[in-house]
């Protein structure tokens, strides 16, 4: 389970880098440009996006934080902390493109910042469960 | 999971058509999965390596790589989800059998490896889409056998 959450996120992340351009440029390339100049969306692109991907995520990190109830290893306060913030954190990832498309930041570094933070701390979840088990 | 794991199945019908009722679910998700690939992907070999290289002779464009990782990422979530579900119930059930583990985690394998194998055979060569094929048809396979022995276990116990 846990590396086909890790594949779900690398497919996510390689889907949002092609979206935003890299089949013409290199990846650090596109990180610049959406840094600088992030790629249009239309409301109706932000919604057909957003709207499976909070019942996804949603479910996704339910399922795979609900292990750490089992675990004897690291405590229960701690992985509440982890998966509460992990919620949060993919909220904020899946509602951030919203605040470019408003024009409440001109730059996409609200995107880059969550959808890297999102990633790694599904990844600390992920490998919170896998010391667990 | 763990309510599929632990509550006393002898006691509780209400479980017992749950578990009964997500397995018939799941047999036709997996035989209709079968069927959509077929009309996204292609349903022989060349139909498939028309859409994954496209055809010069035939003016048929390759899929892009967008639309093709769209599908991947889909079904990576998807697998998982069905997968766990069969998985969990099989594992109650059968869990006195000693083949269960080695089905189990052959389904799991299978389930993964599909999807990636198909994003392999885009960028590689026609023997992937060989390989892809096998795995994603003996997963299906494999996972609608076990949806049907659970169906019959707690149909005919």
């Amino acid at each position: 389970m846990l590396v086909y959450v890790v594949a779900i996120l690398s497919t996510g992340v390689w889907l949002f880098l092609l979206s935003q351009g890299l089949g013409s440029s290199g990846i650090m390339q596109t990180l610049t440009q959406i840094a600088t100049l992030p790629k249009t969306k239309s409301l109706y692109n932000f919604i057909e996006v957003a709207t499976p991907h909070l019942f996804a995520i949603g479910t996704l990190i339910f399922v795979v934080a609900h292990f750490m109830l089992f675990s004897t290893k690291i405590s229960q306060k701690f992985s509440l902390r982890v998966s509460v913030l992990l919620f949060i954190v993919a909220l904020l990832n899946i509602l951030a493109y919203l605040l470019i498309i408003f024009g409440a930041v001109v730059s996409g570094w609200v995107k880059l910042l969550f959808l890297g933070l999102f990633v790694l701390l599904f990844l600390l979840l992920l490998g919170m469960v896998a010391f667990s088990l | 999971m763990k309510f599929l794991v632990t509550k006393d199945l002898a006691h509780s019908t209400l479980l017992i058509n749950l578990m009964l009722g997500v397995s018939v679910a799941l047999f036709f998700y997996l035989g209709l999965d079968v069927v959509l690939h077929a009309y996204v992907i292609g349903s022989d070999i060349e139909s498939i390596t028309n859409t994954l290289y496209g055809n010069v002779e035939e003016f048929i464009e390759l899929i892009l790589l967008d639309s093709l990782l769209l599908q991947v990422h889909i079904d990576l979530f998807m697998s998982l989800f069905s997968i766990m579900i069969i998985a969990s119930i099989y594992i109650r059930l059968y869990s006195d059998k000693r083949t269960t583990k080695w089905l189990v985690h052959t389904l799991f394998i299978l389930g993964l490896l599909a999807p990636l194998f198909l994003i392999v055979a885009y960028f590689t060569s026609i023997g992937f889409v060989y390989v892809w094929l096998v795995s994603f048809m003996l997963g299906h396979l494999l996972g609608m056998g076990l949806s049907l022995r659970i169906i019959k276990k707690l149909l005919f116990k």
